[in-house]
């Protein structure tokens, strides 16, 4: 064996370790990364050194992990960033629904002490104007942060469908690679990886390694959406129980478009935007909607018991947005249902699912959309239904069938319907039905609906209006605890996966010098064979 | 353990953030001065904080409308202020006119004097506040309560019979007003029961009192008349009956100055009466309790001539009936005017009450959402020196470096 070929195969390993450092040191700030090290082994017996593999520093368990965690962060983080919108929005407490409606009863006190005043009159109207515009605005506020939500769905979507495609077709060039050579490229792996982890971020994924190396993803309840090289598209799609909803469909491997629940996505962006607009925004909406038709029930009811400066018997005050149904687009039966405010004490700031249970006798099983709770509901006599502060009315009972499902949403419309209609000052019922220019006693009791349990029974306006400041509050409070936390974890599998895969620059600095004085010691190994030689010709 | 390039950069990065963040908002905590910038900083203090505005805005919407019956109370007080005066005059006037010595045309200036003092009075009735509202109109407020009559020129109220009230306090409705009858018709005080002569009377029969003797007589309270009569012997009597004429008591003699006495009541009778002569005895409140129809009767006699016995005697009664009646009229105005007094004074205690209420609450908020500057000027230098030392070990950080060395 002759010692230029050793010398040359340690000059070979150490140009190969200087290359391995050096394209460490130039991608130590590439996303996706992995650490490569450089493995020598004997060549054989005496014959020098040789590189037996470039090994990726990578540990698909700690990766999994790490997907995982970000995963859950990066839902908590869509959360918290929509909830703090709602947070922020509550934050000024001289803006907010609270003063105005403050100032509305004030105005109303001040119509008791003057009931024939104009000015006081007008100042009533004045206030119910900007207290019904505010009641708008803020709803106006929460259904564009809805649309907002609705077109980030579609986004997230969009985005996941993409990395979805690349993870595929990368599991082919893996296959492909695999297949010509015996093993890929370290730096296909890490492309695929990397996209892995950028999928995890916007929806909870699990993966799974199959035998050949590729990677196989599903969600949720374990629909595919990467099987090999071929992807499984989501989309967007309008809700069967409430074409105003946007959900997330799957196109499963026979073509079929399958409206998935929105409970399928509990993790990434997807499944915190889908669980920010079913438990803070939708709830947000129907509790400020219950306040808003509460309220007006409460002001109308007082306001039409009395009669108006002319003595003409009062008119309704406020109008708000009606009770919405619908019917679910996959029933088989044709019946309709419509729906109008009942006993406002019962409203609830739920929503409903009806479904038929039994056709001929026209029962319902109603489900509490949120606590799941059910009740038994059976039409009456006049074909109504009578719950949760709404009355329904089914068109044509003959037309409902098993099985056959509606949505009743008591008040999500009503804060956004709600409008002053009384803008004369004069039609304002201060007096009782006595008469009398000098006549208070409506207006006193008008005044005193604001210490009266208006809302759902139970509370007072404000009280309502104070539960509904909290709620967010509560809510914003402790995604950010939960995202801190998860914040945390996430950070710590971070350094746990970085402290394997995550390039030193330090550690690096000495591998080159290391290398280099390896290189510098083979060439003198050569330089050593040389002079040998040199040493062995001059012998003559 | 191995520590990455990047780990070393981003937990670097990652402590500057959080430091930078929490600096954030402890500067928008002292520049809004609260501690609660977001419902979500104290969900509890948030909610609560809505609650407590919600109790001072209503404790401010109370102090406004005690304004306002501070402001009706007080005017009322000012007028029943003039009207007791001017009632008062009347009283005395009348007294001045009592007198016997007397001649027509006196009394034709005591009357005129009285009419001027009438239609004083019956302007302050009819008084408006600020607003032009009438005073004393009850709910109907918008005409004059005391209208008269244009053929009769009798003064009726035709104002509400409920006066407007005002919540001054949580729980407590206050009546800011009194209807014209109430004041101007309302019959309390000495005098609870009146003698009334008939108006025909013929004779010269004068009466004082009557006076409450005995309150446990079966028949105390109940209206009856004496009749006067001539008996066939051409003596004076009279007899007891009821209003519809019939016999309560039988006919006896009658002595000029004598006292009779019935149901409880005693009174002094004089002078001569003609057969039929009548007078009416009830209490205070069943006769006319109209203080301007009073002051009508009164001028009405004044202006009339006194020529005999008869007429003299019509006037004294008149007269006595007319000063009973003012006594009545001016005792319940200074009631009404007492209970408006009291009024006042409640609303000023309600005042005390209400300040007292107002700095508690503005308390409980400030303990629930406001900031202790203290405090948190302390923790923003604190934090300061923290981000200043996480940029201090960044940079020297950096310098750390194997290739700094090569």
């Amino acid at each position: 064996m002759s010692i230029f070929s050793i010398g040359l195969s340690g000059l070979n390993a150490a140009r190969n370790a200087l290359y391995v450092a050096s394209n460490n040191i130039s991608n130590v700030n590439t996303p996706g990364y992995n650490r490569e090290v450089v493995m020598l082994s004997e060549k054989g017996a005496g014959r020098g050194v040789q590189v037996a593999d470039i090994q990726r520093q990578f540990n698909r368990y700690v990766a999994q992990q790490l997907n995982a965690a970000n995963s859950r962060t990066s839902g908590l983080e869509a959360y918290h960033g929509q909830v703090s919108q709602i947070d922020n929005l509550l934050a000024d407490q001289d803006a907010g629904l609270a003063p105005l409606m403050q100032n509305f009863f004030s105005a109303v006190g001040d119509l008791a002490a003057h009931p024939s005043d104009p000015a006081a009159r007008q100042g009533v109207v004045g206030n119910a104007n900007t207290l019904a515009a505010q009641f708008r605005s803020f709803d106006r506020y929460l259904s564009d942060m809805t649309d907002g939500v609705n077109g980030q769905l579609h986004d997230q979507v969009t985005q996941i469908n993409n990395l979805t495609g690349q993870i595929a077709h990368m599991n082919r060039q893996v296959a492909l690679a695999k297949a010509k050579v015996g093993k890929a490229p370290n730096s296909l792996l890490n492309q695929r990886d990397h996209l892995v982890a950028e999928l995890a971020r916007h929806v909870d994924i699990n993966a799974t390694v199959q035998d050949n190396g590729t990677y196989n993803i599903s969600i949720g309840n374990g629909q595919p959406l990467v099987s090999g090289n071929r992807h499984f598209k989501l989309e967007t799609l309008r809700s069967d129980a409430d074409p105003t909803r946007i959900a997330i469909g799957y196109h499963d491997s026979g073509g079929n478009l399958i409206e998935l629940t929105d409970e399928t996505f509990s993790g990434g962006t997807l499944g915190g935007l889908l669980k920010f607009r079913d438990q803070s925004l939708i709830p947000t909406r129907n509790k400020l909607g219950q306040l808003a038709a509460s309220f007006a029930a409460g002001i109308n009811q007082v306001q039409t018991a009395g009669v108006d400066i002319e003595g003409n018997a009062g008119q309704a005050m406020f109008a708000v947005g009606q009770p919405r149904v619908y019917s679910n687009a996959r029933n088989t039966g044709t019946a309709s249902m419509s729906a109008s405010f009942g006993d406002i004490s019962q409203l609830t700031s739920s929503d409903y699912t009806l479904q038929v249970t039994d056709a001929a006798t026209g029962t319902f099983k109603v489900t509490r959309i949120g606590t799941r709770q059910s009740f038994t509901a059976t039409l009456d006599a006049g074909n109504q239904l009578h719950l949760a502060g709404v009355t329904l009315t089914v068109a044509n009972p003959a037309q409902l069938a098993d099985g056959d499902t509606f949505e009743l949403q008591p008040t999500r419309a009503a804060a956004g319907g709600m409008d002053n209609l009384i803008q004369d000052g004069s039609l304002i019922a201060a007096a009782s039905t006595s008469g009398g220019s000098g006549n208070n006693e409506n207006a006193l009791a008008l005044e005193k609906l604001q210490r009266q349990d208006l809302v759902g029974g139970a509370a007072t306006v404000s009280q309502a209006y104070a539960s509904l400041v909290g709620d967010v509050g509560n809510q914003t409070s402790t995604v950010q605890v939960n995202l801190k936390a998860q914040q945390g974890l996430s950070d710590q599998l971070t350094k746990v996966q970085q402290s394997q895969s995550g390039v030193s620059l330090d550690e690096e600095a000495a591998n080159l010098i290391r290398y280099q004085h390896y290189y510098q010691a083979n060439a003198q190994v050569i330089q050593a064979g040389a002079s040998i030689l040199d040493t062995i010709l001059r012998l003559r | 353990m191995r520590v990455s390039t990047r780990t070393l950069y981003a937990l670097s990065t990652r402590s500057m953030n959080n430091q930078r963040s929490q600096l954030l908002h402890l500067s928008q905590q002292i520049a809004s001065g609260r501690r609660v910038v977001r419902p979500s900083d104290d969900p509890q203090a948030a909610s609560r904080a809505v609650q407590v505005s919600q109790a001072q805005a209503v404790n401010q919407q109370y102090t406004a409308t005690r304004v306002s019956a501070r402001n009706a109370l007080s005017m009322e007080e000012n007028v029943l202020g003039g009207v007791s005066d001017a009632v008062i005059s009347a009283r005395t006037l009348i007294l001045e006119a009592a007198n016997g010595t007397l001649s027509d045309a006196d009394r034709a200036s005591v009357a005129s004097q009285l009419e001027g003092i009438f239609h004083t009075l019956v302007g302050q009735a009819n008084a408006t506040d600020g607003n032009g509202r009438y005073l004393f109109g009850g709910y109907q407020n918008n005409a004059k309560p005391f209208v008269t009559d244009p053929v009769t020129g009798d003064i009726t109220y035709a104002g509400g019979n409920q006066t407007r009230r005002l919540r001054v306090d949580a729980s407590r409705l206050m009546s800011v007003g009194n209807t014209g009858a109430e004041v101007f018709e309302g019959a309390q005080g000495t005098h609870g029961f009146l003698a009334v002569a008939d108006s025909g009377n013929g004779g010269s029969v004068t009466f004082k009192g009557p006076n409450v003797v005995d309150t446990t007589d079966p028949g105390y309270g109940t209206p009856f008349t004496v009749r006067f009569g001539i008996d066939a012997g051409g003596n004076a009597t009279y007899e007891i009956t009821d209003g519809a004429g019939t016999t309560l008591q039988a006919a006896q003699a009658y002595t000029p100055g004598q006292s009779i006495e019935y149901a409880g009541l005693s009174m002094q009778l004089d002078g001569k009466p003609v057969a039929g002569d009548t007078l009416a005895v009830d209490q205070a409140k069943n006769f006319n309790t109209n203080l301007f129809k009073t002051f009508e009767k009164a001028l009405a006699a004044l202006k009339s001539p006194v020529q005999d016995e008869a007429d003299r005697a019509r006037l004294r009664n008149t007269l006595d009936n007319t000063l009973s009646k003012f006594d009545n009229n001016l005792d319940n105005i200074l009631m009404v005017r007492a209970k408006v007094g009291s009024r006042l004074n409640e609303l000023d205690v309600v005042d005390k009450v209400a300040g007292n209420r107002k700095i508690n609450y503005a308390q409980t908020k400030s303990n629930l959402v406001d900031l202790d500057y203290v405090q948190a000027a302390a923790e923003y230098s604190m934090r300061m020196v923290g981000l200043q030392a996480a940029q201090k070990s960044f940079v020297s950080m950096k310098g750390l470096s194997l290739f700094n060395y090569m």
